[in-house]
């Protein structure tokens, strides 16, 4: 296998192209980002035929115009001519719009080949194709496809092999003809593009051709305006400018906006049929796109979706949680039948097997929240969801469809991160993401009332609604922080989208691709859980059972005076730092430290407050302390999983670490403010 | 294509519900331009209207598909209303 070919995917959101990445690529693929950009890269491989075919995810756009970074990424990546084949996917339920990117890209010399994707769908419509004549007309290999049937994808590497070996590119010059003819405005075009082009001479631009720069003029692309300007000869320069700024010219978008349009709809009427799908705005829409009603529906979907997590997560922490006792009573009766060294039987239970069985019920979460959100997205629902809270969430700097992601967040931190890939931008995502952090999952909420309980008793729900309050009020400070530099405000730009229609899902794809994700997840999961749990149980293990031996003991000690300043006494600060692990680790060492139980910390496994630790707590903790305490859990990192997802969605460790770095200066920054408030208080 | 030759410039935002039109002209910076067009309405494309209320995006059907606009926006594209 010494060669490697280079695939270029490019497609339109909703073409379908991430269902043909994952399908392509399988478990062999890498997401990180593009250098020196907040841009998702996606890259995969496939083998076939014993040649290795790398495959680019280029980010999901309209067109080829440079507006955002995604936008700007995909340009740059196919100017650099590093692909050996560009492969457009165009939904071919509609063809006439989805097309425009192929327009878009004629007058760049790369090898193209087109998949009209969604073919199913295009016939259920009763759409008719011929996909020979749009072969022949456009003069580059075209394959109708339908990228969710597995079963199709001989077809496509037979037509892939073929257009690698002779590859061909677009050719230009009927677009060109649609461009000097100027449609409907014809002779107020005043035959402009041809003036351009005289003004550039023989000026070409890496692989892209005259006429595909002088479009680009004309829509006053930044990139390309600034490429012409420094290279061109100040006279030339001049006379471009001088066209660019006539009356024709300032209008230029449209012009060549429509040439386009109707260079697609002759391909489009030659060979497609001609009826247009029967408008079905449904009365379901009607009620999914009313302004309060769609709010309520959107709400209840979201209720229905985390139930159903829910119920999917269910057998995966029944194995976790039930398999944890069983498998740990086995390794001590074995340890001890064979004489194995206590420390051989802690380390085995409390790091391998608790870690194991932490993850599972972990990773069973995530499982079920990729899973429902794929079915949502893929049904169509998704973009619904962006639609109605579309006006509260601009406000942030996010879509509409980020509720989705942050309302599951209720349910399981390190899923909702997996699920904030829904998001558009890179951006957007790492934006999503910190606002996330915040909400506390069904642990937290847990650990958090029974703090408050504990300490102060009736009061507690009093906490509650602060704590509401609190996590909005980050949710204000976050975006003001984070959102101008991960959305830029020129970026923010009123919405423009795509209600796609609904589609039936295709179990079999949704779930081998939830289930391949699921599964990369899981390997990394374990990986760094197992880690971090090792660390956790070196650190607080005692071979004598006494807690004073144990380094967390040392440590906790030397550094009580800075802890204190936050008003967290060692053992609290220790407990917080757990909480890091797991919300429920948090209370295990409390439990461990307070009660004097002399057993190692029971970090990996799920102790549940045992039934004396609020007696214990409430009669050594004074109140400042606690309110120190509650507000530092209320804002502490999520569970070691969700840094874990989050490295993984982020790509990047510095994102993890500046995430973590406020979460740490939030928490600890309020548990400040909290306990020299309960002084006076108090 | 001056403001002045339409007689009766009706923007989207002022269009009734499920009515159909065309697009006449669209105004706006060359991003805002390159984003609708890139999205499939250019002027001459026939739509129609699904829905025009003022707290949420306005919603036309335009070449096969279902396509939301702010609203901001949609008052500078101007259309021309079949009778």
């Amino acid at each position: 296998m010494s060669e490697i070919k280079t695939i270029a995917l490019l497609g339109q959101p909703n073409s379908g192209k991430s269902t043909f990445f994952n399908n392509l690529t399988g478990l062999h693929q890498r997401v990180g980002n593009w250098p020196g950009k907040t841009v998702e890269q996606a890259e995969g491989e496939f083998v076939f035929d014993e040649t290795t075919y790398k495959v680019i995810d280029l980010p999901g756009s309209y067109g080829l115009s440079a507006n955002s970074e995604e936008e700007v990424v995909t340009r740059d990546y196919i100017q650099s001519g590093k692909a050996d084949l560009v492969c457009i996917l165009v939904d071919a339920s509609q063809l006439e719009r989805s097309l425009y990117m192929l327009a878009d890209f004629v007058g760049i010399r790369m090898p193209v080949m087109l998949v009209l994707n969604m073919m199913d769908v295009a016939e259920a419509a009763g759409k008719k194709i011929d996909v020979a004549a749009i072969e022949k007309r456009l003069g580059v290999p075209v394959l109708g496809f339908s990228a969710a049937e597995t079963e199709r994808y001989p077809e496509f590497f037979k037509k892939m092999v073929s257009a690698i070996k002779t590859p061909v590119c677009l050719d230009s010059g009927s677009l060109r003809e649609e461009l000097v003819s100027g449609g409907e405005l014809g002779e107020k075009t005043d035959d402009i593009i041809s003036r351009i082009e005289a003004a550039l001479g023989d000026f070409e631009y890496g692989v892209c051709e005259r006429i595909w720069i002088a479009e680009k003029l004309l829509e006053k692309d930044k990139l390309i305006c600034g490429v012409v300007r420094e290279s061109l000869p100040f006279a030339r320069k001049n006379a471009i400018d001088a066209i660019l700024d006539s009356e024709e010219g300032r209008d230029g978008g449209i012009l060549t906006g429509e040439a386009k349009y109707r260079w697609v709809s002759k391909i489009v009427r030659e060979s497609a049929t001609p009826k247009s799908i029967e408008n079905v705005f449904s009365k379901w829409d009607r009620i999914a796109t009313h302004h309060i009603k769609g709010k309520f529906l959107a709400f209840g979907i979201m209720v229905v979706s985390l139930i159903a997590c829910m119920i999917l997560a269910f057998p995966g922490m029944g194995i976790g949680f039930g398999m944890q006792p069983v498998l740990q009573s086995l390794v001590e009766r074995a340890g001890n039948a064979l004489g194995v060294w206590p420390v051989v039987i802690s380390f085995i239970n409390l790091v391998l097997v608790g870690g194991t069985c932490i993850t599972i019920c972990m990773t069973s979460f995530i499982f079920a929240i990729i899973f429902v959100f794929r079915i949502l997205e893929e049904i169509g629902y998704m973009a619904r969801f962006s639609y109605a809270f579309d006006n509260w969430l601009s406000r942030l700097g996010l879509q509409g469809k980020a509720i989705m992601p942050l309302f599951s967040g209720i349910g399981c931190t390190a899923g909702a991160v997996c699920g904030t890939r829904v998001l558009d931008t890179r951006g957007q995502r790492l934006l999503a993401l910190v606002l996330l952090w915040a909400i506390p999952c069904g642990s937290k909420v847990a650990v958090v009332l029974f703090l408050a309980s504990t300490f102060f008793g009736s009061a507690a729900p009093l906490f509650g609604i602060g704590y509401v309050a609190l996590i909005f009020a980050s949710f204000y400070l976050s975006s003001r922080l984070f959102g101008k530099k991960l959305v830029p405000q020129n970026e923010r730009v009123g919405m423009i989208m795509e209600l796609p229609p609904y589609h039936k899902p295709h179990w079999k794809m949704i779930a081998a691709m939830v289930g391949r994700s699921t599964w990369g997840i899981f390997k990394k999961a374990l990986k760094m859980i197992l880690m971090v749990a090792a660390l956790f149980w070196a650190l607080s293990y005692a071979g004598d059972g006494n807690v004073e031996n144990t380094l967390l003991y040392k440590i906790g000690n030397a550094i009580e005076p800075v802890t204190m300043f936050f008003g967290m006494r060692w053992e609290l600060f220790v407990s917080y730092l757990g909480g890091m692990f797991s919300k429920e680790a948090s209370l295990g060492i409390m439990s461990t430290l307070f009660n004097h139980t002399g057993e190692a910390f029971s970090l990996v496994t799920r102790v549940a407050a045992s039934e004396n630790l609020g007696e214990a707590l409430a009669s050594t903790i004074s109140k400042p302390e606690a309110l120190a305490f509650l507000f530092a859990s209320m804002f502490n990192v999520p569970c070691v999983l969700a840094m874990g997802t989050t490295y993984r969605e982020a790509g990047s460790f510095k994102w993890l670490a500046t995430i973590m770095g406020y979460y740490l200066a939030l928490s600890l920054g309020l548990a400040f403010i909290g306990y020299h408030i309960g002084l006076l208080i108090f | 294509m001056k403001n002045a030759e339409f007689v009766d410039r009706l923007s989207l935002t002022e269009m009734g519900e499920n009515r159909c039109g065309t697009v006449a002209q669209i105004e706006g910076d060359s991003r805002f331009i390159s984003r609708i067009v890139s999205i499939g309405l250019t002027p001459g494309s026939a739509f129609t209207l699904l829905k025009n209320d003022k707290r949420s995006p306005v919603l036309v059907f335009c070449r096969d598909t279902v396509i939301a606009v702010n609203h901001k926006e949609s008052s500078q594209i101007f259309v021309k209303v079949e009778s």
